[in-house]
C-alpha cells in the first residue's frame, strides 16, 4: 500500500455502509417498478411484478437491520450538532455554494454530512414503519392505513433525491473521497481539505493511523 | 359509446338473495361455513369469495315504526376509481366499452393498495392466493351482450342493467314516483358510479352505507403530487449537481506546499 495514507473508516463501518446503500438502492429500483406502471418492466427481470413485491418487502428487512446498525454506529459522530463550529460551517454552506476563503473547521462529520445522516435515519425509520404497515394493513384501521402510502411516497421523494446528492458529493463533487468507503484509507491532502478539524483532533489524541508508519503512541496516555 | 350502469331499487327488492347465489355460481365462488347470528344477512360481510351481499336491517324511524331495509353491497364501479389510480400493476382497469372496473387476477400482485384506497371499502384480500377480489360486473358476460348474473337472476326487477342515460332517467323517475325521502345514490359521487341505487328511505339511514364517498385525500397526495415529485426532485438534483460541477467546481485538495503536511496529492486547483 501507498505510504502516508490515513485510515478513516474500519471494515465494520464500510460493511454497514454498503449493506445500507445496496439494500436502499434495491428498494428504490423495485419500488419504482411498482410506483410507475411505465417501470413495470423491471418486474420481468425477476419473473413478474409479484416477485418484485416480494424482493422489495424482504429487502426492506435487510435495510431495517442495516439502518439500525448504521444509526447505532454513527449517531454520536453524525447525529448531534456541535455548536458554535457547526453553525459557522452552515453560514458558509461549507464552501459548496459560493466562494469562501476559509471554511470553518468542524469535527469528524461536517453539518452537511450530519444533515444527510439525520435525513436518511429519519426517512429510513419512516419508510420502515409505513412499509411494515403497508405489508400488513389488516392490523390497523383503514383510515390510518390510507396515510401510510403518501408518507411512504414522501420518504421516497426525499431519499431518492438525497441519493443523487450523496452520489455527487461522494464522488466527483469531492475528488479523493471515494476510497474512504472502499479501502478506508484516504489521502492526507484530501482529508486536510475535507476534515481539517478531525485531522487535528486525531493528531492531538494520537489516534491517527498512517500507512507505513508505526501507530503513534499518544503522549496523553 | 356504450357506457352502462347497474341499478338496484330497494323498494322492489324482496331480499330473496337470488343475486347472491347467481354471483357465486357465475364466478365459481365457494361458499363458507357461517353461523346463525340472528339475521338473514349471510354471509356476514363481503369476502374474497363473496363479491356481493344483501344487507338486512331493522330500522326504527322517529315515529317508532319498524322498517325492514335491504341494500345490495358490491363494487360501485366508480368513473373516477381510486383503486385503478393506485393499482401498481394495471390489474384494475376501466372496461373500454362499459366503463365498469375490471380486475385481471393474472396481473394482481396482492399489494393490497386498492383495499386501503377504495372509498366504499370493497376489495377483499385473500392470503392463500395473495390476490384481491371484487365484483367485476361479470365482465365475461357484459362484454358478450349479456346482463350481469345478479341482474339475470333477479325475479322482481329490483336489479336493472342498461345504457347509462336510460338507467339515470329510470332511477330519477323511480325516486320521484316513490316520493318521500326516496333518493338515488351513487350517481353524484366519484364521477358517477356504474352501480347505483334507488333507495326508498334517506340514504344516510342505511347501515354501513358510505355517506359522502370521495377519492381519499391520501390517494390524491400520494399519486397526484408525490409520485411525479419523486422523479422531478431526483431530476432536479441531477441537474443541480451538473451545474454545480460546471459553475462552482468540485472541492479539490490544496497543493501540498504547507510545511509539515507532506502527503502526496494529485490534481487540485
Amino acid at each position: 500500500m501507498q505510504k502516508g495514507l490515513i485510515q478513516v473508516t474500519d471494515s465494520y463501518e464500510r460493511i454497514v455502509h454498503w449493506m445500507l446503500a445496496i439494500s436502499c438502492l434495491c428498494l428504490c429500483v423495485t419500488g419504482l417498478g411498482m410506483m410507475f406502471q411505465s417501470f413495470n418492466f423491471l418486474g420481468i427481470i425477476v419473473g413478474g411484478l409479484k416477485n418484485l413485491k416480494l424482493i422489495h418487502n424482504f429487502t426492506g428487512l435487510i435495510f431495517a437491520a442495516s439502518l439500525i446498525l448504521a444509526i447505532r454506529m454513527w449517531w454520536k459522530e453524525a447525529g448531534v450538532f456541535v455548536f458554535p463550529e457547526d453553525l459557522d460551517w452552515i453560514k458558509t454552506a461549507g464552501g459548496y455554494l459560493w466562494h469562501v476563503d476559509k471554511v470553518p473547521e468542524t469535527g469528524k462529520y461536517n453539518p452537511g454530512q450530519k444533515l444527510f445522516f439525520l435525513t436518511v435515519a429519519g426517512c429510513g425509520v419512516l419508510m420502515l414503519i409505513t412499509g411494515l404497515i403497508m405489508w400488513f394493513p389488516e392490523a390497523l384501521p383503514i383510515s390510518l392505513v390510507r396515510w401510510m402510502y403518501p408518507l411512504h411516497a414522501l420518504g421516497f421523494v426525499v431519499i431518492f433525491a438525497f441519493f443523487f446528492v450523496h452520489l455527487y458529493l461522494g464522488t466527483i463533487g469531492n475528488p479523493g473521497t471515494v476510497p474512504a468507503m472502499i479501502t478506508g484509507w484516504m489521502d492526507r491532502a484530501v482529508l486536510k481539505k475535507q476534515h481539517p478539524g478531525w485531522l487535528k483532533e486525531m493528531e492531538h489524541n494520537g489516534t491517527l493511523i498512517v500507512s507505513g508508519e508505526e501507530k503513534k503512541t499518544s503522549h496523553h496516555a | 359509446m356504450t357506457e352502462k350502469i347497474k341499478l338496484y331499487d330497494d323498494s322492489k327488492c324482496t331480499a330473496c338473495r337470488g343475486c347472491q347465489l347467481a354471483c357465486k355460481q357465475w364466478n365459481a365462488l365457494k361458499s363458507s361455513q357461517t353461523e346463525n347470528r340472528g339475521t338473514y344477512q349471510n354471509p356476514p360481510s363481503l369476502a374474497p369469495n363473496t363479491f356481493m351481499l344483501i344487507h338486512f336491517q331493522d330500522y326504527v324511524d322517529d315515529k317508532g315504526n319498524i322498517k325492514w331495509l335491504f341494500r345490495k353491497e358490491a363494487c360501485m364501479h366508480c368513473t373516477d376509481a381510486a383503486c385503478v389510480t393506485v393499482c401498481p400493476s394495471g390489474a384494475l382497469y376501466y372496461n373500454k366499452e362499459t366503463k365498469t372496473v375490471g380486475l385481471d387476477h393474472g396481473k394482481c400482485i396482492g399489494c393490497k393498495e386498492c383495499v386501503a384506497a377504495c372509498p366504499f371499502e370493497i376489495p377483499r384480500y385473500e392470503s392463500r392466493t395473495d390476490k384481491v377480489y371484487k365484483c367485476d360486473m361479470c365482465e365475461s358476460r357484459i362484454t358478450n351482450n349479456l346482463e350481469p348474473a345478479c341482474v339475470k337472476a333477479c325475479p322482481t326487477g329490483a336489479l336493472k342493467w342498461g345504457l347509462k342515460e336510460n338507467i339515470l332517467k329510470t332511477a330519477s323517475k323511480r325516486a320521484k314516483d316513490l316520493g318521500g325521502d326516496a333518493a338515488t345514490y351513487g350517481d353524484k359521487y366519484v364521477g358517477g358510479t356504474h352501480f347505483m341505487y334507488v333507495l326508498k328511505e334517506k340514504p344516510a339511514i342505511y347501515a354501513n352505507i358510505h355517506k359522502d364517498p370521495s377519492i381519499p385525500w391520501s390517494v390524491t397526495i400520494w399519486k397526484g403530487w408525490l409520485k411525479p415529485l419523486s422523479l422531478l426532485a431526483a431530476g432536479g438534483v441531477l441537474g443541480g449537481a451538473f451545474f454545480h460541477y460546471m459553475i462552482h467546481g468540485p472541492k479539490t485538495p490544496d497543493a501540498p506546499n504547507d510545511g509539515n503536511d507532506a502527503g502526496t496529492t494529485e490534481g487540485g486547483k
